[in-house]
């Protein structure tokens, strides 16, 4: 736990030791960046319960959190991984359209919302989860739903 | 009498010089990226997960939706180490 992060460092040194056989084991999750922004929300709704469970856990540790919280964070990490095992069952073609849009667009949502729609339609239909964002403005139609997006560059994907 | 073609043609070479030059140089930055664009206005957080995605995949800009991560990767990960200064 480093207090602060590295600077002008050269060299790397990677630890192989695993973590001793007293705290349980738990697959992390194998998906990158792109396929996680893209099944963000569905852990979100999924998950949300073990999410919050496991912030209340690191705030109020007081700094000693990535010790005392393990037992949450593996809820999370289960949690999430059951999200993305379903969706890549369920709507496989879908995600991978969208998360391959994303990369090409800079990990933008807004440039891609034509997938994305494909996508919340289909994990609708078969998960029951529903992409929410959490703060919005009710009064308003949410970013997600407009018809027209503003910054979008192409509209072929709007 | 039109326009003589030949007062063009050292017009014609510029564009197609610059032309070769940005096209060349666009191919090399998508060979770069696994043929996607770059990325850009990258952040803390951006720089993290897509180091994740090394230790994942292997290649920076490599992804994928696996549930599971690969063998390796619990153990892979780099503490960064710094000199010190005595």
């Amino acid at each position: 736990m480093a207090a602060r992060a590295a600077r002008f460092n050269q060299q790397v040194l990677i630890d192989t030791t695993p973590l001793p056989d007293s705290i349980p084991k738990v697959k992390e999750i194998g998906a990158t960046s792109a396929p996680l922004l893209s099944a963000a929300f569905f852990i979100g709704a999924r998950c949300k319960p073990y999410n919050d469970d496991y912030m209340m856990c690191k705030t109020e540790a007081n700094g000693r959190g990535e010790l005392e919280c393990m037992k949450e964070g593996r809820r999370v990490t289960r949690c999430a991984a059951s999200v993305i095992a379903d969706v890549n069952t369920h709507c496989l073609s879908e995600f991978r359209k969208h998360w391959m849009c994303l990369e090409n667009w800079n990990q933008q949502l807004w440039q891609c919302r034509r997938f994305e729609r494909d996508l919340n339609k289909c994990v609708f239909e078969n998960l029951k989860l529903e992409k929410v964002i959490p703060g919005a403005p009710a009064d308003e139609i949410p970013v997600h739903l407009r018809k027209r997006q503003i910054y979008a560059h192409s509209y072929a994907n709007m | 009498m039109g326009v003589p073609f030949e007062a063009l043609l050292p017009y014609g070479i510029i564009v197609g010089l610059f032309t070769f030059t940005g096209v060349t140089l666009g191919k090399l930055r998508r060979m770069q990226n696994g043929g996607k664009t770059a990325r850009h206005s990258i952040d803390q957080w951006d720089r993290q997960m897509m180091d994740r995605d090394r230790r994942i995949t292997g290649y920076l800009r490599g992804q994928s939706d696996r549930p599971e991560a690969p063998p390796g990767f619990e153990v892979n990960s780099p503490w960064r180490l710094e000199k010190r200064f005595t």
